[in-house]
């Protein structure tokens, strides 16, 4: 450890990397090292901070309001704030005997001096959680997440006036090379696809002198030149479109081409949608299976975002579905029930295939025993497609989830009063209730049913939100994580955190009545509504974006589902470990937060 | 009584004195701080070998104080021994910015003054170091001297009475928790040694 590992050590350690040669030399002059035997209390309210700490070995934990917030380990270093500030949240004490570096007050403050560190001591939680998903995303290639509609080719619009002649309109077209034409209403637009002018012109008998909006479809789907490409990949997985219009400031500026953004990811998941579309019977199906799990891992490895990996996903699942219910039921059933998904298929948030968690609403009057035998049957197929049994028979397969709508809502009334665990549970599952095939409004009617019954039942509530304290978040002991000896000394990322969050953001959304069921959307909402603060607000978005993350590692590498929500906080990559104690963190201000919402502590 | 020989002989040491400007080495320190050492040699007999190089970091409370360490290469008369080459790594390469044994001395005896000197093995090293001190300014080191190994021995055998205490370097970095940081040189050791000594003083 002469000046030079030293150097190293130091360098080693973000955001120092960052300092120049110069800066760091002198830096290296006035580095001491220390040594603090366990308990030592290194700074609290009342004891200002007098230097910056980098650990070589030990561990200090910093405790807020008696609770252990979070623990320092070797690598790690404190606390930027206590001494830019001049404040301390909370204590700090030595957990085990600690050797550590020493950067002095002065020396520190003279850092801050460079541009870089300065600007990452002194961003809060958030900007710091960017910054350093920014800087572990640098190491991996990125250019999925980067790039926007504008950076790929555009082909030129042909936009006509509707009342124009089809003739002159389709002349326009192949003076422009275009492959389809856009008609210009008054306030608003309209398409003309070479399938429209080959049944409506040809087959349909309208004339090529008639003006243009006669064979028109409405509805133009655009996307925002700056938006994310994967969006509108997005947007055409599922929408089933081949060509979004592209528009600036509410101008059309091009026509994206699925051809074009395809060889621009070179990925199948449009593919794979196209053949769940084209599939003629299940063994069609079954072949695709394997090229899910390739896209995620390609996805993964290109740095999306998990949120949009799932949802591309849950959207690709939902076509399954909708396939599986065309070739099951009977046409003339079709509009007399809906297929739900809930859990968290429901709320787009499963990735690998997880337990099916399904159930049919069947209009009032309509005789359910016709739906029987389709339902048996559509269970079947999805085992076959290896969609997991559910553990707790949430299927359609099992007569309790396939009722009429009264039936629910006496379901629904039941659940409300009779506050047992199993009725919380099979709530909490019917809430991201999410509709797939069939008639929509069954479900909707539901839906407001249950928000009628829950409006101002804050009791009730209380009740069902109480469920998330039932686990505790594993930050604290041993080595800043609650590890389970049990679990080969892994943490569990579900029950740990994932849980609690979601399971919370649901509560609070049925309280306030907020019909969306992904996670995220309703974390936005409820921002939008003054629930939680726009801080707040992207802190757990954040946080749940880490643990999902982190989780879709676990299950791409885990051999069977019990092992998959386990992880080994050890074999993370530093910025991932700061990342998922940081997480942590935000998870334990959400209990809070919750608890005193719903008043827990009052709660038996 | 035993107050009395020690600074009987250091009253003797002080008259062989050849040169008045080191009487600092013999006033009393005040600075609080100690002075951990350790030195790369050509080989483990004072008698015939020589000092390759010196390395010391100053202990101030609970604080090693990096920021100033202190490390020098000495010129030697002889060819470095190949097989000592393998453990220290100083190659003749090494010493062609070195300075003169008289040279690097003097600068380590105005480092160290008269702090206490802390060291594993301590002796050798000083019995190296006196070697050169006896010749060019007629004294050994005057300086109050901690032996690391001695605390370890003495803490450990507390705990096991009547077994056999591993003294190696290695073992007691290892039972004292403190990292191994990698290469062997004189201010690496120093400051290793100097985590021991924090660990085992300090530690409640």
């Amino acid at each position: 450890m002469s000046i030079l590992d030293q150097r190293k050590l130091i360098e080693s350690i973000h955001p120092f990397e960052l300092l120049s040669p110069i800066t760091l030399d002198n830096l290296m002059k006035k580095i001491d090292i220390a040594y603090y035997p366990k308990e030592t209390l290194l700074v609290s309210k009342n004891l200002p901070s007098v230097a910056f700490y980098i650990i070589i070995k030990g561990s200090v934990k910093e405790i807020i309001d008696g609770e252990i917030y979070t623990l320092f380990n070797a690598g790690d270093s404190f606390d930027a704030d206590a001494l830019i500030y001049e404040r301390a949240n909370g204590d700090f004490i030595v957990e085990e005997d600690l050797i550590c570096y020493e950067i002095k007050k002065e020396d520190f403050i003279d850092l801050m001096q460079d541009k870089n560190v300065k600007g990452f001591f002194l961003k809060d939680f958030v900007e710091r959680h960017q910054h350093l998903k920014n800087y572990s995303s640098q190491s991996e290639l990125t250019p999925f997440l980067i790039s926007r509609v504008c950076d790929i080719f555009l082909h030129n619009a042909c936009i006509v006036d509707e009342k124009e002649s089809i003739k002159s309109a389709l002349k326009k077209q192949k003076k422009l090379k275009t492959n389809v034409i856009i008609v210009k209403y008054r306030d608003d637009f309209g398409i003309v696809t070479d399938t429209d002018l080959r049944e409506r012109v040809l087959l349909g008998g309208i004339d090529i002198e008639d003006e243009i909006h006669k064979i028109a479809t409405h509805n133009l789907i655009t996307i925002d030149k700056n938006d994310f490409l994967f969006n509108a990949l997005l947007l055409m997985t599922q929408k089933g479109i081949k060509r979004v219009v592209v528009k600036e400031d509410e101008k059309i500026v091009g026509v994206l081409e699925q051809l074009d953004l395809l060889s621009y990811f070179a990925n199948h998941s449009h593919l794979i949608a196209v053949q769940i579309d084209k599939a003629q019977k299940l063994d069609d199906l079954k072949a695709l299976g394997g090229d899910f799990k390739n896209l995620i891992v390609s996805l993964r490895t290109k740095g999306v975002k998990v949120r949009y990996i799932t949802k591309l996903l849950s959207s690709l699942n939902e076509k399954i579905y909708k396939k599986l219910f065309d070739m099951c039921v009977d046409e003339s059933l079709q509009k007399d029930c809906a297929l739900i998904l809930m859990g968290s298929e429901g709320r787009e948030e499963q990735t690998i295939k997880s337990d099916q968690d399904n159930a049919l609403i069947i209009r009032d009057g309509v005789d359910e025993e016709l739906f029987r035998e389709p339902m048996m049957e559509l269970n079947r197929q999805l085992l076959e497609l290896g969609f997991p049994k559910c553990g707790g028979d949430v299927m359609v397969s099992n007569e309790f989830w396939r009722r009429s709508v009264a039936s629910y809502k006496l379901l629904i009334d039941k659940w409300t009063y009779d506050m047992s665990d199993e009725s919380v549970q099979n709530l909490s599952i019917f809430l991201d209730s999410k509709c797939v095939a069939g008639d929509d409004s069954l479900l909707k009617e539901l839906r407001a049913h249950l928000h009628n019954n829950f409006y101002a039942r804050d009791d009730v509530l209380a009740h069902i939100a109480k469920a998330i304290l039932n686990f505790d978040t594993p930050l604290s002991i041993f080595s800043g994580f609650v590890i389970e000896k049990e679990h080969n000394n892994r943490l569990d990322l579900k029950k740990g955190g994932i849980f609690a969050l979601v399971h919370g953001v649901r509560t609070l959304s049925l309280k306030h009545a907020i019909d969306a069921t992904n996670t995220i959307e309703r974390i936005k909402e409820l921002n939008n509504m003054g629930v939680i603060d726009k801080t707040f607000a992207t802190e757990l978005i954040e946080s749940f974006d880490t643990l999902s993350s982190i989780r879709l590692k676990a299950m791409l590498e885990a051999k069977n589902i019990e092992e998959s929500n386990y992880i080994n906080p050890k074999n993370l990559e530093k910025i991932d470990r700061d990342l998922l104690k940081d997480s942590f963190k935000i998870i334990n201000k959400f209990k809070k937060f919750m608890s005193f919402h719903f008043h827990l502590n009052m709660v038996v | 009584m035993f107050d009395f020989i020690s600074k009987f002989k250091s009253d003797k040491n002080r008259k062989k004195l050849k040169d008045k400007n080191f009487e600092f080495l013999f006033q009393e320190d005040r600075s609080g701080e100690f002075v951990v050492i350790d030195t790369e040699t050509t080989g483990l007999n004072p008698k015939e070998d020589e000092i390759l190089s010196i390395g010391a970091v100053k202990i101030k409370d609970n604080k090693i104080l990096t920021s100033q360490t202190f490390e020098v290469f000495l010129k030697n008369s002889k060819e470095i021994n190949s097989n000592s080459i393998k453990i220290h790594r100083i190659r003749p390469f090494d010493l062609k910015d070195a300075k003169t044994t008289k040279e690097g001395i003097v600068e380590f005896l105005n480092f160290v003054g008269s702090r206490p000197l802390v060291g594993y093995y301590l002796e050798f090293d000083v019995s190296m170091i006196n070697k050169y001190t006896k010749e060019m300014l007629g004294i050994t080191l005057p300086n109050k001297m901690i032996e690391v190994s001695e605390i370890y021995f003495d803490k450990t055998i507390s705990l096991i009475p009547q077994g056999n205490i591993d003294l190696r370097f290695d073992t007691i970095l290892k039972k004292c928790g403190i990292p191994n940081m990698g290469a062997h040189n004189a201010v690496n050791d120093a400051i290793m040694t100097a985590m021991i000594y924090l660990k085992l003083t300090k530690e409640k």
